[in-house]
């Protein structure tokens, strides 16, 4: 199968749908480009400020995403995933990640990013946490 | 020594020819006839390098025949090989779609797209700090002696 629909069996990408194109929402996608060293063949990423509703839609579809994926970070605050980082199974030769992220000050903001690059998503996570 | 040859010439009157082409002194008769003598099989091993001079002009001179049916063949393999990869470009490797939504606005220059990457990204990476802050609170001395504290009050 192409490449192309390689994030279209997550449920994440019913969230990108759903609260893309929305007031308060930054939605970005980009593919095959050199982002700032790193090298990914697709980047998807979703930051939705003010909207605690919007978070638990994120957690409810990560929890059918984690389904055969490998957990790599979740922290829990006050019994609710607030950080969670998924590697998920090969998919050709695409290696791919879901990372979430939820803050509560200054402001409440969530931060979905979905990844998919050639390269090793152990290295591609290094490197995101190491460029910091 | 004479030996029966076609154009009845003695290898003494072949190797004076020889000499005299060597010398430039030829006629363009006896060339032919030089030629005659070379092409016959069965010569001693020391006319070869002459047969070899000889042999290379007359394949020169003879009109060479190319088909152009293998070059055709080879140029339609080559064309179907060009298609089969251009198709594959297409239906295998991702288009180029680079745009950004802010607001709901449709965002496509793509130095502005990659800094609101890039700003997605650090959001992460300072959640790592939480939680390296979060692991240093909990090696904190003062905060285990108040937790230890509240046990130490409930015996008193």
């Amino acid at each position: 199968m192409p490449a192309l629909h390689a994030q279209n069996d997550l449920q994440i990408s019913k969230v990108f749908e759903q609260y893309g194109e929305k007031r308060g929402v930054v939605m970005v996608e980009l593919t095959n480009e050199m982002l700032d060293g790193y090298d990914f063949s697709l980047f998807k990423s979703l930051t939705i400020k003010d909207n605690p509703s919007a978070a638990d839609f994120v957690r409810k579809c990560m929890l059918k995403d984690e389904v055969g994926a490998k957990k790599v970070k979740q922290v829990v605050t006050n019994g609710t995933p607030t950080s969670i980082y998924l590697q998920l199974p090969r998919k050709g030769q695409l290696y791919r990640l879901i990372l979430f992220n939820e803050t509560f000050h200054p402001e409440h903001k969530i931060t979905l990013i979905y990844i998919e690059s050639k390269n090793d998503s152990e290295d591609v996570l290094k490197l995101i946490l190491k460029k910091k | 020594m004479k030996i029966r040859m076609k154009y009845k010439m003695t290898f003494e009157e072949a190797d004076r020819l020889i000499e005299r082409y060597y010398e430039g002194l030829t006629s363009g008769e006896e060339e032919r006839e030089l030629q005659q003598f070379l092409s016959q099989p069965g010569l001693p091993e020391r006319y070869e390098p002459e047969q070899a001079l000889f042999g290379y002009f007359n394949h020169k001179k003879e009109k060479r025949h190319i088909s152009l049916i293998p070059y055709k063949r080879w140029a339609s393999v080559a064309a179907v090989v060009v298609l089969v990869l251009v198709g594959s470009q297409v239906f295998f490797i991702q288009p180029q779609r680079n745009y950004a939504y802010v607001d709901g606005k449709k965002i496509t220059n793509v130095h502005e797209i990659k800094s609101q990457a890039l700003a997605s990204l650090s959001d992460l990476s300072s959640s790592t700090d939480e939680v390296e802050e979060g692991f240093k609170n909990i090696n904190d001395n003062e905060l285990v002696e108040q937790q230890l504290n509240v046990f130490s009050g409930l015996e008193k």
